[in-house]
């Protein structure tokens, strides 16, 4: 037993390496390719391409940013952990060191990961050596990383401090709109599409230094400075690369002291505040003489609105859980209001097939995004409580399907509105609008199938954190899984949007035939992901608890 | 009435319970006491469905677990060893949410938790969430939800963790009640007065193995062989 328990765990590791190898050659082969396509193809130049490296890294910084401070909520002022280690004798300043170096670590597995892979096939492009990737790992990425996360967790000490005097729920409010402004703002100000006009009238120069074009706040980010780094790294200007590598670890260094500086003066002050805050929800829409409430009559069955009720109040009075979904929403919603009023202007068909289908994956990846957050942790969530459940005389399977259509419902509707609203600008060209909105809806069912189902095969009753949980081993390989499944979406549409695209501009036949074949395929695929999905899930609810 | 047949529980190599066998008859109030370790959790979770049994059979009340779990499960109230509830409702919220559970109408739901919320003195606390309770509230409100439903046997593991010594007197009192009715009440404690007090027969597992199955009358002949203390005789069996 012991022999075949071992066995069980080596299949395991190699499987999980097998996972993360793959995913790591996926972004190294995508990077390289993307590289070569945007150079090679649609010759956009070295400046235009390291100036969309800037503002993909402007989102990366948000990303960390926001996502650190709210797993930092929960390990610093939520964590049992913590708790017990302030009655013991460890200086407050060393606990919430280890815990920031826990929680950055522990989140950034998967990003240093990917970030990795995407630089090896950025640099194979360029045939850079093998210290390059060394020094541009340490010395930038983690850097970089590094400033977005003691930043975070500084700005939430700063709340915290405040929390004791102002209502949290305005200074929480407040913080969405502040990271709303300054995505709206770094956007409007650096205007991708303006950018793209002004250097495409210095074409074939396009691989000059433009920086009269850049907006003189943008050379104050630290996304801006890795755009440079790399732009000069690969024009030679050494000392310029030297110059912008220093100012990031500079940066970053100072981050951290200043960091240290904030946790020892206000970590253990704002820890008492939250105690106050423990009770903290959205009273004012509890609603407890509702439909919500437990006392409320229902048409629903008994178990099905005990289910329903008990996940509705433990999401909402949960602070971590739906101010994380406001903020996700605020980000889907920024980018709607940016993608349907966005016209390139592009003539060429397979400019314009590339970047229907990155828009069309990235509302895939937000429903990806979304349903890791909230869909993988849901069984684990059931926590230690959970014997509830399995001494009830309620079905394992009809508390899965339950929870299941839970997430799956929000999700669902997401996905629509997502393709529905990224398709505006195509609406005339029927039936590609149709066919991708269904493909969409079909990718939103099977990503929350296979999220919530992996997500009851990877359950750990024991971590409270929502946010821990979603980025576990488990989590981590679910996620990419998921990018497996977005890597065939576009496999599958490529051609028949190309297609599409090489009609309206070459005045070929129609092949609407392949659109439908595409979706034929994703709907057979989409079926195999959930049903192997939920049928590990399910099995899964049944093991010893 | 519990039915344990030949109840095998393997964790690997390890027998963590090992052939168990016993019955425990309508209305019996049964202690099943052991050194740490012993195997009386292992037991309770496989009675209560948490656990899958590597081999036997367990038959509540003419169900058996493992084949009608959904029927075994209705007719049993369980009072696990640690009272964890869902920190974001309120006790009140938490019993009306074990209640659907059981698929209990909401007036009747309502009227028991009413009652029992009285009985067990448990007051304004129903009204708050359970992340702001003591261990001993949320035991009581555990204690609670195992009645709500009325059930024929009440399984617990240590019942009286965390109650101060009101509240036990009034768990007692109302397990006493509720074995002089019919329940089967099957408990798993470290109290040897609460067993002495209680119980109408005690089993003694060690290691997995059950090595004492007898009444509470003929454990008063064994005592008088020692110093007429059942911890004496508990010290001697499992040592």
């Amino acid at each position: 037993m012991t022999f075949s328990r071992t066995v069980q765990s080596i299949v395991k590791n190699i499987g999980s390496f097998i996972v993360f190898g793959s995913f790591a050659i996926g972004a190294f082969l995508f990077s390289r390719f993307l590289t070569a396509y945007l150079l090679d193809n649609a010759k956009i130049g070295l400046f235009l391409f390291h100036r969309f490296v800037s503002m993909l890294f402007f989102v990366f910084f948000i990303t960390i940013n926001l996502g650190n401070m709210v797993v930092s909520f929960s390990t610093l002022y939520r964590s049992p952990e913590v708790n017990f280690m302030l009655t013991k004798p460890i200086p407050h300043l060393t606990i919430f060191i280890i815990k920031f170096l826990d929680n950055f670590f522990y989140s950034s597995g998967t990003l240093f990961l990917a970030g990795f892979s995407v630089l090896l096939g950025y640099g194979s492009y360029f045939h850079f050596p093998w210290h390059f990737y060394v020094v541009v790992m340490l010395g930038v990425l983690v850097p970089f990383m590094f400033l977005a996360g003691c930043t975070a967790v500084i700005i939430l000490l700063a709340l915290m401090k405040l929390a004791s005097k102002i209502s949290f729920k305005a200074l929480v409010g407040a913080l969405v709109l502040f990271y709303v402004a300054q995505i709206y703002f770094y956007f409007t100000i650096s205007s991708p599409i303006n950018l793209v006009r002004e250097v495409m009238r210095y074409y074939p120069n396009v691989d000059l230094y433009l920086g009269q074009l850049d907006p003189p706040i943008s050379k104050y980010l630290p996304n801006f400075w890795i755009s440079q780094i790399m732009f000069f790294y690969i024009t030679g200007k050494h000392s310029a690369v030297v110059g912008y590598s220093s100012l990031l670890i500079l940066s970053s260094a100072a981050a951290f002291i200043a960091l240290v500086v904030a946790g020892d003066r206000l970590f253990y002050s704002t820890w008492i505040t939250s105690l106050s805050l423990k009770s903290f929800s959205i009273k004012k829409f509890e609603f407890t003489g509702t439909v919500f409430s437990f006392r409320a009559r229902s048409h629903l069955e008994p178990q099905t609105e005990s289910l329903l009720k008990r996940e509705y109040w433990q999401f909402f009075r949960e602070p971590s859980q739906w101010i994380h979904l406001l903020v996700m929403l605020l980000l889907v919603g920024v980018f709607l209001s940016s993608v349907t009023s966005m016209d390139f202007g592009l003539q060429n068909p397979m400019l314009r097939t590339a970047v229907y289908l990155v828009v069309y994956i990235f509302d895939a990846f937000l429903i990806t995004s979304i349903a890791l957050r909230f869909a993988f942790p849901m069984m684990s969530l059931e926590g230690d409580a959970y014997w509830t459940i399995r001494s009830s005389p309620i079905r394992a399977s009809k508390v899965y399907w339950t929870k299941f259509f839970i997430v799956l419902c929000p999700l669902f509707l997401l996905g629509l509105a997502l393709a529905v609203l990224s398709n505006v600008p195509y609406i005339l060209l029927s039936p590609l609008p149709q066919v991708t909105t269904l493909g969409m809806a079909m990718i939103a069912i099977s990503l929350v199938s296979l999220n919530f189902g992996l997500g009851s095969y990877f359950v750990n009753y024991v971590e409270k954190n929502p946010i821990r949980i979603a980025s576990s081993q488990g989590a981590t390989l679910t996620f990419l899984l998921s990018i497996v499944l977005l890597v065939m979406l576009v496999g599958v549409f490529f051609f028949p949007i190309l297609a599409v695209f090489n009609t309206i501009y070459y005045q070929i036949p129609k092949k609407d035939h392949w659109l439908y074949d595409a979706l034929g395929m994703l709907g057979i695929f989409s079926a195999i992901v959930g049903a192997v999905s939920h049928s590990i899930g399910v099995k899964a609810l049944k093991r010893d608890v | 009435m519990i039915i344990l047949k030949n109840l095998t529980k393997k964790f690997g190599s390890f027998t963590a319970l090992d052939n168990l066998t016993l019955t425990v008859p309508e209305g019996e109030f049964f202690g099943f006491l052991g050194p740490n370790g012993a195997g009386k959790t292992t037991t309770i979770k496989m009675m209560t469905g948490l656990f899958t049994p590597t081999s036997g059979s367990i038959v509540i009340n003419g169900f058996d677990i493992q084949k009608q779990p959904i029927e075994a499960k209705s007719t049993f109230g369980y009072i696990p060893d640690q009272p964890f509830l869902y920190d974001k409702l309120t006790g009140r919220e938490f019993l009306y949410y074990i209640g659907g559970l059981y698929n209990m109408p909401k007036a009747e739901c309502q009227s028991q938790i009413d009652e029992l919320v009285e009985h067990f003195e448990i007051g304004d606390w129903a009204d708050k969430r359970t992340e702001e309770y003591s261990q001993g509230m949320r035991q009581r409100i555990t204690i609670t939800a195992a009645f709500l439903h009325n059930p024929q046997t009440i399984i617990i593991d240590e019942p009286m963790v965390g109650l101060d010594p009101r509240s036990a007197r009034i768990v007692k009192d109302s397990l006493k009640k509720k074995s002089k009715e019919g329940v089967s009440i099957f408990m798993s404690t470290h109290s040897l007065e609460m067993v002495e007090e209680l119980c109408d027969r005690i089993g003694i597992i060690k290691e997995g193995k059950l090595i004492f199955l007898d009444s509470r009358d003929s454990l008063h002949h064994h005592k008088s062989k020692y110093d007429g203390k059942l911890e004496s005789v508990f010290l001697e069996l499992t040592k």
